[in-house]
C-alpha cells in the first residue's frame, strides 16, 4: 500500500516541530561550535581570524598548554567513566528488580523515593553530600567513629575522592536508569518465566537466559546514556572536591569551561569539546557493536 | 531484527548529538540568552525615552545577599532626581563575566555601566573594552583623592583612570569570642608569635576544638598570597611566576606545621573550616567580609579583625575590590553625563552598601561616624597595605595550578617546595601563549 499525498503531508507536519527544534537547538549550535573551533575566537577581541585546524593541532602538540589541559582532564574523566558506568547499570538494574519484587502498594512509594534525587539541582546535591562527607564534622565519619573505626578522608584522599564522587553520582542519577529498567522488566512476557519454571530453571538462569536477553535493547540504551552522562561529569567534582586532591579529580569539562570562559579562548575550547564529542560517539558505536555484533547491526 | 537495528542506529546518533550539543554548543546558548535579554532592555529603553528620562543600564554580579543593598542605592538615586532612570540588572555571580563578554561582543545591547572586579580591569582595558573615565569624573566632580589609593593606582593604566572603587574586600580574621574567653586570651593576635601561642591555647583536642583549622582549598586564593607578601615573597616577579620562592615555601610549611602540631585537623575538605567555625569548634578563620552575614544569622559570638602579620617582612593582605567601569562602546553624551551623575551620588551615598558587610573605598564614607559605628570598620585598618592580584594578562589561568598543588602540599601528599615547583612548571605552560 502506497502512502497517499495527504498522509505524507500530514505525517511530515507531525515531524516538523521536532525538526525545527532540532535544527535550532542542536544542528545549528553544533555547526557553529565547529565553525568557532576553526577560528582564533578570543571572547573579548573584536576580530576572530580563521586559523584552520591549528586549535586542533595545539591540543595534540606535546607539552603545549592546551595539550596538558585536555589530556589531564580527559584522563580524570575516563577514570570516572570506567568506574561509574558499570555501577550505574548494575545498580540501576538491581534496584529496578528489587522495587519490582515489592508488593504493588509499596512499589510506587519506593519508585518515588529512588527517583527524587534525580530531580534535585546540583547545588542541593552538593550541600547534602558536603555535610555527609565532611572529614571532621560529617555524618559518615561521626558514624564510623561511633562504631570505633577510623575517619576516612572522603573528599581529600585517593581513592576516596573517586569513591565519593561515584557514590554521589549513583545517589543523584540512579533513579533515571531504574525507571527505564522497571519499564523494560515489565515488558518481559510472563509466559517465558512460567515455561522456564515448568522446565525447572533456577531464578539465576531465568535472569541470565530470559530477563537479560529480552531487555538487551534497553540495556544498550542505558549503557549509552550513562556513558554520555558520565563523560559530561562536571558538577560533582566542581562543587565537592574542587578538582582535588591536587588535580586528581579535575575532569575534562572543568578544564574546557575554564579555557572558554576564564581564559576566554572559546575557539580552542570548542575544538576540545568537538574532540570530546567524537570520543563519545566512537565509544557509543563500539558499545553498540559489542552488544549486537557486526552482522545484525547492518 | 533489521528494522530494530536501524532504529537503534538512529537512537545512538540522536543521543550522541545531544551530548555534542551540550558540550559544543555552550557558547551559543549564552549568546541566545543575552541577546534576548538585550532586546528586552532595548525595547524598554525606547519606552522610557518617550517619558523624557535618559535611560541607563547598569549591570552587576550581586546575585547573593548583597543584591538588595545595591538595589536600595539605585532606587533612592532614581527617586532623588527626574533626569535619569537607572535600570539595575543583577546577573548570576558565577556567570557574570561570561554574560558580560557576550554582551560586549554583541556591542549594540550592552550595558552602559558595569561592576567589575579590580583585577579584571587590566584584561578588559588591554582588549579595548573599557573607556578612560578621567573626563567623566572631572565633569561630575569625582576626585581620585576621595578614594583609598591602592585600587586607584591599580586601575590607572598608562596615566588613565578606568575604574571607580565601590568597596575593598580584603582577607579578614574572624574569631570566636567565647572560645577566646575560655582560653583566657584577652587581646586579638597581631603577629606570628601571638598567633602561634593563641592557637595552641585555643586547641582542646579532648573537646575536638581547634585553634585554627587550615583550609586546603578556597579561600586559600586569598590566604596564600597574603602570607607570601607578608613574608617578603612575590607571586609574580615581572615576567615569571615567583611563588616557588623560599619565602612562599616557608609559609606553606608554617600552615602544614599547624596541622602536624594538631592545632588544625588534617584532610580539611572544601568549607570544612567554616563548618567547624559555625559549630564553635574552630576558634579562628581567615575569610572574606562577605561571610559576616552568615555568622550573624548563625548567632555566633564572633569578632572581626585584620589578619595578623604572620610573615616576617611587612604587613600585607590580599584583597578584591568592586569597581564601576564604563564599556568602550558607550559614547552618547547624555548617557555619559547620567553615569557621572549617578557615580557622584554613590560616592556620597554608599552607606547602604556598607550595611551588606563590605568596607567602602570612598574616604569621606570611611571617615563618617555612621561607618565607624559598623563592626567592619576594623577591616578598613588594613587598607593602607592591601594588595591585589598581580596585574598580568591571564593571571587567573596562570595561577590556577597553585591551588591544586597547594592542596597537595597541605594534605601532606607532597613536600611544599616540590609542590610549588610542579605548579610553577604548569604555570609556565599557561604563560606560553
Amino acid at each position: 500500500m502506497k502512502p497517499t499525498l495527504k498522509s505524507r503531508i500530514s505525517s511530515s507536519l507531525f515531524a516538523l516541530p521536532y525538526t525545527l527544534c532540532f535544527a535550532a537547538f542542536l544542528l545549528f549550535p553544533i555547526c557553529y561550535g565547529f565553525y568557532i573551533s576553526l577560528h582564533d575566537f578570543e571572547l573579548l577581541s573584536k576580530e576572530h581570524p580563521f586559523v584552520g585546524l591549528s586549535n586542533y593541532i595545539a591540543i595534540f602538540t606535546p607539552n603545549s598548554y592546551e595539550n596538558a589541559l585536555f589530556f589531564r582532564g580527559l584522563w580524570a574523566t575516563i577514570q570516572f567513566v570506567i568506574f561509574s558506568v558499570p555501577l550505574l547499570i548494575i545498580a540501576g538494574l538491581a534496584i529496578a528488580m528489587l522495587v519490582n519484587a515489592l508488593p504493588s502498594k509499596l512499589r510506587g512509594l519506593f519508585r518515588t523515593f529512588y527517583f527524587i534525587p534525580y530531580a534535585l539541582s546540583a547545588s542541593v546535591m552538593a550541600v547534602i553530600w558536603l555535610m555527609m562527607f565532611d572529614t571532621n564534622a560529617g555524618f559518615l565519619n561521626s558514624m564510623l567513629q561511633k562504631l570505633g573505626g577510623q575517619s576516612i578522608p572522603w573528599l581529600t584522599g585517593t581513592p576516596w575522592a573517586w569513591v565519593s564522587l561515584i557514590i554521589t553520582t549513583l545517589w543523584w542519577t540512579i533513579g533515571f536508569n531504574m525507571i527505564i529498567f522497571i519499564n523494560a522488566l515489565n515488558q518481559v512476557p510472563e509466559d517465558y518465566y512460567e515455561a522456564a519454571s515448568i522446565d525447572g530453571a533456577s531464578s539465576w538462569s531465568k535472569f541470565i537466559y530470559i530477563t537479560l536477553p529480552t531487555i538487551r535493547p534497553v540495556m544498550l540504551f542505558v549503557m549509552i546514556t550513562s556513558t554520555i552522562a558520565s563523560f559530561n561529569i562536571y558538577a560533582q567534582p566542581f562543587l565537592l572536591t574542587r578538582g582535588g586532591p591536587g588535580d586528581t579529580t579535575r575532569v575534562l569539562l572543568i578544564n574546557v569551561l575554564d579555557h572558554a570562559f576564564i581564559r576566554k579562548e572559546v575557539g580552542s575550547a570548542s575544538a576540545m569539546a568537538i574532540i570530546m564529542a567524537l570520543i563519545i560517539i566512537i565509544i557509543s558505536l563500539v558499545q553498540y557493536r559489542l552488544t549486537y555484533g557486526r552482522k545484525e547491526g547492518n | 531484527m533489521r528494522k530494530k537495528g536501524s532504529m537503534l542506529v538512529t537512537l545512538i546518533i540522536m543521543v550522541t548529538l545531544i551530548a555534542a550539543g551540550c558540550s559544543g554548543g555552550n557558547t551559543n546558548n549564552t549568546t541566545n540568552d543575552s541577546t534576548s535579554q538585550g532586546n528586552k532592555s532595548q525595547s524598554s529603553n525606547s519606552e522610557n525615552t518617550k517619558k523624557g528620562k535618559t535611560k541607563l543600564l547598569f549591570w552587576s554580579p550581586f546575585s547573593g545577599a548583597d543584591g538588595p543593598f545595591m538595589k536600595n542605592i539605585v532606587d533612592s538615586y532614581n527617586a532623588s532626581q527626574d533626569q535619569y532612570s537607572m535600570e539595575f540588572v543583577i546577573q548570576p555571580n558565577g556567570e557574570y563575566y561570561k554574560m558580560l563578554d557576550v554582551a560586549l561582543n554583541a556591542s549594540k545591547d550592552s550595558p552602559d555601566l558595569v561592576i567589575m572586579h579590580l583585577d579584571q580591569i587590566p584584561t578588559y582595558q588591554s582588549k579595548g573594552q573599557l573607556q578612560a573615565i578621567d573626563d567623566l569624573a572631572a565633569n561630575a566632580g569625582i576626585s581620585k583623592a576621595d578614594y583609598v589609593e591602592a585600587p586607584i593606582d591599580y586601575a590607572t593604566i598608562d596615566g588613565k583612570w578606568y575604574g571607580i572603587p565601590l568597596d575593598i574586600h580584603p582577607l579578614v580574621m574572624y574569631y570566636n569570642k567565647d572560645l577566646f574567653e575560655k582560653a583566657g586570651i584577652t587581646s586579638v593576635p597581631t603577629n606570628r608569635a601571638e598567633f602561634d601561642a593563641a592557637v595552641e591555647k585555643l586547641t582542646d583536642q579532648q573537646a575536638n576544638v581547634y585553634g585554627y583549622v587550615v583550609p586546603t582549598l578556597w579561600p586559600q586564593q586569598f590566604i596564600f598570597p597574603t602570607l607570601v607578601w607578608q613574608n617578603g615573597g612575590e607571586l609574580w616577579d615581572g615576567d615569571n611566576v615567583a611563588y616557588n620562592s623560599p619565602e612562599a615555601v616557608e609559609m606553606i610549611e608554617w600552615m602544614r606545621g599547624l596541622i602536624d602540631k594538631g592545632v588544625s585537623p588534617s584532610n580539611v575538605q572544601q568549607d570544612g573550616e567554616n563548618t567547624l567555625f559555625l559549630q564553635g569548634k574552630n576558634a579562628i578563620q581567615f575569610n572574606g567580609p562577605w561571610m559576616k552575614s552568615q555568622f550573624d544569622e548563625a548567632g555566633l559570638n564572633f569578632g572581626v579583625a585584620p589578619v595578623p602579620q604572620i610573615g616576617k617582612a611587612k604587613p600585607a593582605v590580599f584583597g578584591g575590590s568592586h569597581n564601576f567601569a564604563i564599556p568602550q562602546g558607550v559614547t552618547d553624551e547624555g548617557i555619559l553625563a547620567g553615569i557621572g551623575d549617578f557615580l557622584k551620588y554613590v560616592s556620597s551615598n554608599s552607606l547602604d552598601w556598607a550595611e551588606s558587610g563590605q568596607a567602602l573605598a570612598s574616604k569621606p564614607m570611611l571617615e563618617s561616624a555612621e561607618f565607624k559605628a559598623l563592626p567592619q570598620s576594623a577591616i578598613a585598618e588594613s587598607f593602607s597595605y592591601v594588595q591585589f592580584a598581580p596585574n598580568v594578562l591571564n593571571w587567573p589561568t596562570i595561577s590556577e595550578p597553585i591551588w591544586g598543588e597547594l592542596n597537595n602540599a597541605l594534605l601532606g601528599n607532597k613536600p611544599a617546595q616540590q609542590a610549588m615547583d610542579d605548579a610553577a612548571a604548569k604555570s609556565q605552560q599557561a604563560i606560553g601563549k
